[in-house]
């Protein structure tokens, strides 16, 4: 009996821990979000604070700001990282040799640099006082510091976007580089027997095969970079801003009132992140006929 | 005539350590393989046969000579571009693809229509015994059936030459026997141009209207499976399709006496005076006593029998000679393991070369 639950009992500890901090935290936002605060004398649940958010102009343009943001970021990492793991991918076929160290290491560098240091480097870089407008305007590519576009704290979110597509590309590339490196040395042969160029082995063999892990790691990124705040709280615009900000935004204006509003933002990002999961598990499923192969 | 012409192709590695030396050679190949033609490269592993074929197929680059198809040179033709197709060791179907995808994916690239290429691809696994399974996955299929949708892949594109890569290697005996059938049956009704590689000397032997033998980075010999066998140009050839009893000696007024003079007997060849190597088959050796006309009488020792499906195998050892022979199961029960036996060779079945 002992031996059976032992294992059990010693990982008590550690569930205990994360089922109190995560489960507890998201329970006690779902309380807090339906207006059940007793600090302020609240003890109802309510549906206020969501009637409240959906009828309110700013939560639709933080939305619409944040949904844009995350899929461009995805969308830009997910070609770039696609990119550069099929360009792996060939130089590995003609080298017959693992990926070269340098260029490893070259594509590890950005998984090891924290956000916050990538939204500083893109702050240095590409805002109109930055090293590229200043080294644009020396060279005379542009006539003044001030003819560079707004790229940081723009109201589009360009700097957000490029800081997570610097970031995340490399991600991408990194969970794609495994699946096509089990593609069949010899199916490069195959295909080009029957008839296939490069282009149209990449179309037919390499794209589809990466497809599931590609589609994973594209959600991983948008679900990172839709529920992310650090990048977008400091190269965002104060309005609108994306809707993790919004939501600290209204959780530390002032009013205790305003939190239960702040609290069923995160809970909107949650069951979307939560929705947008099952419908990529449900593509993902399709694709289980490749489980097998190799 | 569309005759595939392979001119003074010749391959070249290099050793990765030693920068001068090739680490392997292909010499220069001469060879035409007939329009229809079932021609087949057989070796052992390693003599350069599938280099020889991926050079045709163009995966590989040689180092020089031509490649001919009827009057067409396609030396310098990319290998999508040269209308061939093949089939490897592994099946090496796309796992993404449906069975009849994977059929059609020739067709595909060649821009056929997606309704004309299912057809096809359909119709061609009709040939092969796998109708119905088109909507299925690789995965779902034995290592058989992927094979045979290899086979069909290969053909539906109607390809100017078939190349294969020792296709049944990796298939149980009876399946490969099957596949033989299936193949050969397939050539017979579609006429196409086969280069079969093989190390399996049953199997070229069974399929081929021609073989090359190689060895070594060389053709050693080219001929139907009958010349080779019977008339083989050396005894490297000789041994590797499975002709062990070579015995050397030398030849003095049309008689030859073999150098352990367990044989001395007039050849039924016009030879020159000089020193040979007598090739006696393991068939043309009978168990016998009486002396017969044009029949030379061996006695030796039974070191070894060994029954293979019908006839039994023998060794006998005759002075310092191991002969190699077949007998009937009624011949072998006559004797044992041990036991002195007495052989006749055939002298009009045996075959010299000069030393």
């Amino acid at each position: 009996m002992w031996q059976k639950s032992k294992p059990y009992l010693l990982l008590l500890p550690a569930s205990f821990t994360i089922i109190l901090l995560f489960f507890g935290g998201i329970f006690d936002g779902l309380l807090k979000s339906f207006g059940y605060f007793p600090a302020i004398g609240e003890t109802g649940l309510n549906l206020t604070a969501y009637d409240r958010l959906l009828h309110s102009s700013d939560f639709w343009q933080s939305m619409a700001l944040t949904l844009r943001v995350a899929a461009l970021s995805s969308l830009i990492s997910a070609i770039i990282g696609a990119f550069l793991a099929v360009a792996l991918f060939f130089v590995n076929n003609s080298t017959k040799k693992a990926i070269p160290r340098p260029w490893q290491r070259l594509f590890q560098l950005p998984l090891t640099i924290p956000h916050l240091v990538a939204g500083y480097m893109v702050v240095l870089l590409f805002t109109q006082s930055g090293f590229v407008s200043r080294l644009l305007a020396t060279v005379g590519w542009i006539d003044g510091i001030t003819e560079f576009p707004v790229l940081v704290n723009d109201s589009f979110g360009w700097g957000i976007i490029l800081t997570y597509a610097w970031k995340e590309a490399p991600f991408v590339a990194l969970m794609l580089y495994p699946v096509l490196s089990r593609i069949h040395g010899s199916w490069s042969d195959v295909s080009r027997v029957f008839g296939a160029g490069p282009w149209q082995f990449i179309r037919e063999v390499v794209v589809p095969v990466m497809m599931p892990a590609w589609t994973i790691a594209t959600f991983i990124v948008f679900v990172f970079t839709f529920s992310a705040f650090e990048v977008p709280y400091l190269l965002g615009v104060t309005y609108p801003s994306v809707l993790p900000v919004y939501s600290y935004q209204l959780y530390t204006s002032g009013t205790l009132s305003d939190r239960p509003e702040a609290l069923a933002v995160n809970m909107i990002l949650a069951a979307i992140t939560i929705l947008l999961g099952l419908v990529a598990y449900y593509i993902s499923k399709r694709w289980n006929v490749l489980k097998g192969w190799g | 005539m569309s005759d595939l012409r392979i001119i003074d192709i010749e391959k070249k590695y290099r050793s990765a350590q030693a920068k001068d030396e090739a680490s392997f050679l292909l010499s220069p190949v001469q060879l035409t393989i007939r329009e229809g033609e079932f021609f087949s490269l057989l070796g052992p592993s390693g003599c350069g046969k599938t280099t020889l074929l991926k050079l045709v197929a163009g995966l590989l680059e040689a180092d020089g000579g031509e490649l001919w198809f009827g009057n067409e040179n396609l030396s310098n033709v990319p290998p999508e571009s040269r209308k061939f197709a093949m089939v490897f060791q592994q099946s090496l179907l796309f796992p993404h693809k449906t069975i009849e995808d994977n059929v059609a994916f020739g067709l595909k690239m060649q821009k056929v229509g997606k309704k004309k290429r299912l057809n096809a691809a359909r119709s061609m696994l009709d040939h092969v015994g796998l109708s119905g399974f088109g909507r299925r996955f690789p995965e779902e299929l034995s290592g058989g059936q992927q094979q045979r949708v290899a086979l069909a892949r290969a053909l539906v594109a109607n390809p100017r030459v078939l190349l294969m890569d020792e296709p049944f290697s990796a298939l149980d005996p009876s399946l490969r026997e099957e596949m033989r059938e299936l193949l050969s049956q397939i050539q017979k009704d579609f006429r196409v141009t086969v280069l079969f590689v093989t190390h399996d000397r049953d199997e070229a032997f069974a399929l081929s209207d021609r073989i090359a033998v190689m060895g070594e980075g060389q053709l050693r010999q080219i001929g139907s499976a009958r010349q080779l066998y019977e008339r083989p140009h050396n005894t490297v050839v000789a041994s590797f399709l499975g002709l062990k009893n070579i015995l050397s000696g030398q030849v003095t007024n049309g008689r030859f006496v073999s150098s352990d003079k367990i044989i001395d007997a007039s050849v039924h060849h016009p030879l020159a005076d000089g020193d040979y190597y007598m090739i006696i088959r393991p068939e043309s050796i009978k168990a016998a006593a009486a002396d017969q006309s044009g029949h030379v009488s061996i006695r030796g020792i039974v070191q070894e029998m060994k029954y293979v499906s019908g006839s039994y195998n023998l060794k006998v050892i005759a002075e310092t000679q191991v002969l190699e022979c077949v007998l009937t199961p009624f011949q072998a029960e006559q004797t044992a393991v041990g036991e002195s036996i007495d052989l006749l060779v055939d002298m009009k079945e045996v075959w010299f070369l000069k030393e």
